[in-house]
């Protein structure tokens, strides 16, 4: 099986800083990878480079077999990527219709099927469809941001720390919408959430300082506990 | 009796007073009345770009007064035949469209933290290259000296003219809340609250705030135009930076992002500007209005950020709010 998504060695830089030094990864139909790693090892801006936002000096990033390398970030992201950022990207002085309604990058039957399904899987966003996006609570603009990237057919949706600063009972369902989700897309998904990220993820990328380190399948990094001490810093108890 | 209804009545008794206005009134009033519905076009045009897609415009002036100086120019060669008055009005809108291209290419190609002080000052430049060109085109534009014209026919009677400019502002008024309204609209406004993520939804930035430009080059264009019919003069100064901040002063005294504001603030800043040029009488100071306007904008800037209509609205939230809280009470209370 031919990856949907390959990234191949790519070398990224914000302003003078080398951020990305070698991330490689690949991304086959309808798994769900998760990118872990320490704070600033370089996840987001994996992410970032995959949609233009930070262009890769170096290296490849193709798309069902199309190079998004030079794409500009709107051209990347009708290409088939949906992004959800770790700040959420929802536009607060519009409501959540509108939200839903900008993402949406066409208008037929099968995009309004999907945004209706949207509404099923967060039954929130529909008691609160008429409401600014100011006054959601921060798991409530989380489900929005995720919701704006499922109503149109994207080829793979990018994830970033889905549960970041939300309280535990909302990142429970956040993994619950997870779990759904992985049945219907394919999916990136970048988070410091071990638990959550084991949960989810089909297989795994450590990314150190900029470089892919190692990668495997999440039932061998569940079991290894030494590699999650070495790589994540996570404390054995 | 519906909320709504009372509204419409608002409207209906509204809308006959301002036609009843140019027969009750006098000369001067009625000239300057006329000359708010112009320019207030020009302010709600301003509105679209910072209020509505956050762009920063410096030369906005350039398509105001472009369309004066067309109407002027074209007149004192032409004629002013109804040939001559198509050929104006296509030239003034192709003028403003094709100067709205070639600025926003330069304008809108910088992005990030410097690209709003980039356009700011990009704008600025291309105001000034407008107004450098109309006073160095002396044998068309007569220079600082002014152009001073005559209209067609039609728009010479003075009252005619009052129901055009009313004719004017209600169309584009129309024109451009349907134009924010539409899905085009919906970007504009994403682009304003954050352009990066407008990206992420995979929108052309750059494409967007260009055709916002254009729009709202179009519709200063069309307020010079008819500020040309209105007042049958052009100067340089319609070009300057001090007219484009004129439309700024417009959009903030009356609320950025609401259209109806630009409506509210021109008329607010011609009726204040005329009552103090009227007070000269009483101490010279107030000829020299341009201070207390200074105060004013200080004191809208600090205690009305949102302008006179944004401050309405937000009171009117509030009351929604606390008559929906106390219906709950009560309904609780039973």
């Amino acid at each position: 099986m031919k990856p949907l998504l390959k990234v191949e060695d790519i070398s990224s830089f914000i302003g003078p800083f080398h951020i990305l030094q070698g991330v490689s990864l690949e991304v086959y139909p309808g798994e769900v990878v998760v990118i872990l790693g320490r704070n600033g090892a370089g996840k987001t801006t994996t992410l970032r480079s995959i949609i233009g936002q930070v262009p890769p000096a170096r290296g490849q990033i193709t798309l069902d077999g199309v190079s998004l390398l030079n794409m500009p970030t709107h051209m990347a992201v009708r290409a088939g990527i949906g992004y959800v950022p770790e700040d959420y990207g929802v536009f607060d002085l519009l409501t959540v219709e509108e939200n839903l309604k900008l993402a949406m990058r066409q208008s037929d039957k099968a995009t309004l099927t999907r945004r209706d399904e949207v509404l099923d899987i967060f039954p929130d966003l529909g008691i609160a469809y008429k409401r600014l996006a100011m006054t959601l609570s921060g798991g409530q603009r989380q489900m929005l941001s995720i919701s704006r990237a499922l109503v149109n057919d994207n080829k793979i949706i990018l994830i970033d720390e889905p549960s970041k600063g939300l309280a535990p009972i909302i990142v429970e369902r956040i993994q619950n919408v997870l779990m759904t989700l992985k049945k219907k897309t394919t999916i990136v998904l970048v988070e410091q959430n071990f638990a959550l990220a084991c949960a989810v993820g089909d297989r795994y990328y450590i990314i150190n300082e900029g470089r892919t380190v190692l990668s495997g399948t999440v039932d061998d990094l569940i079991d290894d506990t030494a590699l999650q001490q070495t790589h994540l810093g996570l404390v054995l108890t | 009796m519906t909320a709504k209804w009372w509204l419409w009545a608002a409207y209906a008794v509204a809308l006959i007073s301002l036609l009843v206005f140019p027969h009750v009134t006098g000369v001067m009033m009625r000239e300057l009345i006329g000359r708010i519905f112009i320019l207030a076009v020009f302010g709600m045009s301003y509105d679209i770009l910072r209020g509505y897609t956050g762009i920063i415009n410096l030369g906005h002036a350039a398509f105001f007064g472009g369309g004066t100086y067309i109407a002027g120019i074209v007149f004192t060669r032409l004629g002013t035949s109804a040939a001559a008055l198509l050929l104006a009005v296509a030239l003034a809108w192709a003028f403003a469209a094709l100067l709205a291209l070639i600025m926003g290419q330069f304008a809108f190609r910088n992005t990030g933290a410097g690209g709003v002080l980039a356009c700011a000052m990009i704008t600025l430049a291309f105001g000034e290259m407008v107004r450098h060109t109309a006073e160095t085109l002396r044998e068309f534009t007569q220079g600082a000296d002014g152009l001073t014209f005559v209209v067609p026919v039609i728009f010479r009677d003075r009252i005619g003219m009052y129901y055009y400019a009313l004719l004017f502002l209600v169309v584009m008024t129309v024109l451009l809340r349907q134009f924010i309204n539409s899905p085009t609209g919906r970007v504009l406004q994403a682009i304003r609250d954050n352009e990066q993520r407008a990206r992420f939804l995979g929108y052309d930035v750059r494409k967007y705030k260009l055709l916002a430009l254009v729009t709202a080059a179009l519709a200063a264009s069309s307020s010079g135009f008819m500020f040309a019919l209105l007042t049958r003069f052009a100067n340089t100064d319609l070009l300057s930076v001090q007219n484009t901040l004129n439309a700024l002063l417009f959009t903030i005294v009356g609320g950025t992002g609401t259209l109806y504001g630009a409506i509210v603030g021109t008329a607010f800043v011609q009726l204040v500007q005329s009552y103090l040029l009227e007070l000269r009488g009483i101490h010279e100071i107030f000829a020299r209005w341009q201070i207390f306007f200074g105060a004013i904008y200080v004191l809208v800037v600090l205690y009305m950020p949102l302008g006179m209509v944004g401050a309405f609205l937000r009171i009117k939230g509030s009351l929604a709010r606390w008559r929906t809280a106390g219906s709950n009470h009560t309904e609780a209370g039973e």
